[in-house]
C-alpha cells in the first residue's frame, strides 16, 4: 500500500507544481489526476498496492469531506434566512441532474447487459 | 487548592493538538458508517450527514470555533486532493470497458452538469437566495476539491461551496436511486454514471457500496465531470448570470 501511496502523492505534488506554473485556472489535483492517468496508460495496468490505496479511498471518500462540510455551522444565520431556496435549488438541482443523465444515457446508450 | 486544574491543563493539551479534532472527525465518521452498515446501506442513513451532525454538536457543546476544529482537520481534508489524484485509478479501469459507450457518456455528462448549474443557479435565484448563495451554486455538482478550487476562482466562498457540494451528494446518495427506479434504468453502469454526475463523491461510495461497476462508472463519472467543470465552468461563468 505504501509504494501506491507515494506514487499517488508524487503525481498529486507533479500536478500542483504544472498547475502552478503553466495551468494556473486548473486546480493541482485534477492535473495530477490527468498525468496519473497519462502514466496507467503507457504502464498499461494498475500497480496493485496502488489500486488498495485508490479502493480505500473510493469506499470511505465521505470520510474526507466531513471537515469541510462541517463548515456549514459558519453559515447557519445566512442559510436559514435563505433556507427555502437553497433546499429547493440544491434538492431541485440534483433530482433533475440525476434524471437528465440517466434519461440521456437510457435513450442514446447502447442497451447494457442487464443487471 | 483548584481541583479542576488537572482537568483543565489537559484540555488545554488536547484541544491544542489535531488529535482532538481528528479523534472527533473519524469517531463521527465511525458512528455514522456503523449506522448506515447497520441499516442494510439504506441511502437514508447517510454516514456523511450524520458524522457532520454530530461533529457540530461537539463543536458546541466543547465551545470550539471551527477555525480551531479545522487547524486539526484539515490533515483530513488535505487527504481529498490525493483521493481526487488516486481517482484516475477507477476511470483508467472504466475505459478499458467503454467501448461503445464514450459518446452517450460524454453527452450524458454535458446534460447533466449543464442541468445542474442552470437548475441550482436558477431556482436560488428565482427564489431570492443571494449572491454569495447563487454564486457557491455554480460548482455544487462538482467533486469538492474542485469545486472548492473553482469557487475560489470565480471569487466566490470556497466553504460555502463545498457545504453545497457536500449537500449535493448527500442529497444525491440518499435519492438517485428512487429517481432511477422511477425512469426504470436498471443498467448497473447507467446508474453509477447517472449518479456520479450528479452527486460526485458521496453518490460514488454510495455506488461502490450497492455494485462494483456502478462504483466504477460513478467514479468515472465524477472525474470527467471534476475535469470538465475545472476547465469549463471559469469559461462559461461569464455567460452564466448569479445576478
Amino acid at each position: 500500500m505504501i509504494p501506491g501511496l507515494v506514487l499517488i502523492l508524487l503525481w498529486q505534488g507533479a500536478g500542483e507544481l504544472v498547475s502552478h506554473f503553466f495551468l494556473p485556472h486548473i486546480p493541482g489535483p485534477v492535473v495530477g489526476l490527468v498525468l496519473l492517468l497519462c502514466f496507467l496508460s503507457v504502464r498499461d495496468r494498475v500497480p496493485d498496492s496502488m489500486a488498495l490505496v485508490s479502493d480505500a479511498f473510493s469506499q470511505h471518500l465521505g470520510l474526507l469531506f466531513v471537515p469541510a462540510a462541517t463548515g456549514v455551522i459558519l453559515f447557519l444565520p445566512q442559510l436559514r434566512q435563505h433556507a427555502l431556496a437553497v433546499i429547493v435549488a440544491l434538492l431541485a438541482s440534483v433530482l433533475l441532474t440525476v434524471a437528465v443523465t440517466a434519461l440521456v444515457l437510457k435513450l442514446v446508450g447502447p442497451g447494457g447487459e442487464g443487471e | 487548592m483548584n481541583k479542576r486544574l488537572p482537568i483543565q491543563e489537559i484540555w488545554v493539551y488536547l484541544s491544542g493538538s489535531p488529535l482532538l479534532a481528528l479523534i472527533l472527525t473519524l469517531a463521527a465518521y465511525q458512528i455514522g458508517y456503523a449506522l448506515y452498515m447497520r441499516s442494510q446501506r439504506n441511502p437514508l442513513v447517510n454516514p456523511v450527514a450524520i458524522a457532520v451532525l454530530l461533529v457540530a454538536v461537539c463543536l458546541e457543546a466543547l465551545d470550539m470555533p471551527y477555525a480551531k476544529y479545522f487547524e486539526g482537520a484539515q490533515f483530513v481534508h488535505f487527504l481529498l486532493g490525493t483521493a481526487t489524484v488516486s481517482l484516475a485509478i477507477p476511470i483508467y479501469r472504466g475505459l478499458n470497458g467503454l467501448r461503445g459507450r464514450v459518446f452517450p457518456l460524454l453527452l450524458a455528462l454535458v446534460a447533466g452538469g449543464l442541468t445542474s448549474i442552470l437548475s441550482a443557479v436558477g431556482i436560488a435565484h428565482w427564489l431570492g437566495a443571494d449572491h454569495a448563495i447563487v454564486g457557491a451554486m455554480v460548482s455544487k455538482s462538482v467533486t469538492a476539491p474542485i469545486a472548492m478550487g473553482i469557487a475560489e476562482r470565480l471569487g466566490y466562498s470556497p466553504t460555502l461551496t463545498a457545504v453545497f457540494a457536500v449537500i449535493t451528494g448527500i442529497l444525491g446518495a440518499m435519492l438517485a436511486s428512487f429517481v432511477l427506479d422511477g425512469l426504470g434504468l436498471k443498467v448497473w453502469w447507467q446508474r453509477g454514471f447517472a449518479i456520479g454526475v450528479a452527486a460526485h463523491g458521496l453518490g460514488t461510495s454510495r455506488a461502490f457500496s450497492v455494485h462494483p461497476e456502478a462504483g466504477t462508472y460513478a467514479s468515472l463519472a465524477m472525474g470527467l465531470h471534476g475535469i470538465l467543470g475545472a476547465v469549463a465552468i471559469p469559461l462559461l461563468a461569464g455567460y452564466i448570470p448569479t445576478f
